[in-house]
């Protein structure tokens, strides 16, 4: 297992750095806190860290641990219909250089079918910096769960999550996109505790000549709720 | 005092309104953890050996064993006592496999109730002695048998929109609801 992934590893840097694009690799481990404050109000917390170990812009190509930031999130949302909430959230990101600032809106969509489910999320959001513009952010995910054991999902049992968000982007009439493939395996301990493990693969500068960018991320994911 | 009143009628509407709330757990079991007498019944009324999975679910009040298999192509959920007594047997169909008449009549409550409705599963409930369920399942027989309906519907009216767990009987009229409560959906909203 572990010598297969170091090969596709291999094989996805050799490719990519035959057409002179960056590729990089890292661990990604986030967690999130969430409770209700009332009926229809509810209080997410939430910490994600990139931790790089591989970068193709190296030029021992050696690995080399990076932290390359933290992001420290709290949202408020608020429940529009069973399936549907709103939500408006700020993050602080901690990183080199210059920490920043980013307000967040979000809209998230719940689509049940018979035996999985699909989330859907719309978001928009700000950066501040203190010398650069504004970036500006639209994306849209949709991550669908679907149980590996049954078909319903129960405490103890595991599930395989799908993701894909595409992220539109602007800062000072400059524009890009960058697109998120993420599969997890998850394990819904009760309604209370879920976790993932999975991979996310990012590329992004697809409107920036010469500077396409994969990005692929080992990322751990702990999800509680009181 | 009447303001002693309205915040006691007010804790006691909180209090019934919790206990009309559909929060269901369900823990996965082993086989030898139920009641031989379960096992015995439901080898009797499915015959022959099927792929059953055994749960223990608990709603916070009272826990229950229930058995989940397939049988004719429909999935069956057979609920019995902490003893192995069989309770009830639920039968998972489609919204065409309804009796007209009795989808009538639910529509008409849902159209008379919300503004805004779409049912999202169906299941015929099947409430008897052990016997006569048995008769159900392997003789299709429903001598002294209570036939209700739990249909999961999306309600939405001027002051409620939840989605709830109905309950109606034979006929298709509405008896009792209560609301279900989804499951988180932090890991699909941040």
């Amino acid at each position: 297992m572990n010598k297969r992934f170091l090969i596709v590893l291999f094989i996805v840097s050799f490719s990519v750095k035959a057409q002179g694009e960056r590729f990089t690799f890292g661990f990604l481990p986030e967690a999130s806190l969430s409770y209700k404050i009332s009926e229809n109000y509810s209080v997410t917390h939430k910490i994600e860290s990139q931790n790089g170990i591989y970068d193709s812009n190296n030029l021992n190509e050696e690995l080399e641990y990076v932290h390359r930031l933290t992001d420290l999130q709290s949202f408020i949302s608020r429940k529009l219909s069973p399936f549907v909430k709103a939500g408006i959230g700020y993050q602080y990101r901690i990183e080199e250089g210059e920490n920043t600032h980013r307000t967040i809106q979000q809209v998230s969509i719940l689509q049940r079918e018979s035996f999985y489910r699909i989330g859907h999320r719309i978001r928009i959001d700000e950066t501040f910096y203190k010398e650069a513009p504004l970036l500006f952010r639209a994306r849209y995910r949709i991550k669908g769960q679907v149980p590996l054991q049954g078909l319903s999902l129960d405490p103890g049992e595991k599930y395989l999550s799908v993701s894909n968000e595409l992220i539109y982007m602007t800062q000072s009439s400059e524009d890009d996109l960058e697109n998120r493939f993420a599969v997890s395996l998850g394990f819904y301990f009760d309604d209370k505790n879920k976790f993932e493990v999975g991979l996310d693969y990012r590329t992004d500068d697809y409107l920036v000549e010469d500077r396409f960018r994969h990005r692929l991320w080992f990322k751990l994911g702990y999800y509680k709720s009181l | 005092m009447l303001q002693i009143n309205t915040i006691l009628f007010f804790l006691l509407c909180v209090a019934i309104g919790n206990a009309q709330e559909k929060n269901e757990v369900e823990k996965r079991v082993k086989k030898g953890e139920v009641h031989e007498r379960a096992i015995e019944w439901l080898n009797d009324a499915f015959e022959k050996k099927r792929k059953t999975k055994w749960y223990l679910q608990t709603d916070g009040e009272k826990e229950v064993f229930e058995a989940k298999l397939k049988h004719k192509n429909h999935l069956h959920s057979v609920e019995f006592d902490l003893d192995g007594n069989v309770r009830n047997v639920e039968v998972l169909i489609d919204e065409n496999e309804l009796e007209r008449e009795v989808l009538k009549v639910i529509l008409t409550y849902l159209k008379a109730n919300y503004t805004k409705f779409s049912i999202s599963k169906i299941q015929i409930q099947y409430t008897g002695e052990g016997e006569n369920l048995e008769d159900v399942i392997d003789e299709d027989e429903f001598e002294d048998i209570t036939i209700n309906y739990e249909i999961e519907f999306y309600g939405k009216s001027d002051t409620e929109d939840e989605l709830w767990e109905g309950l109606f009987d034979a006929k298709g009229t509405f008896l009792e609801k209560r609301v279900i409560n989804l499951k988180a959906t932090d890991n699909l909203d941040y």
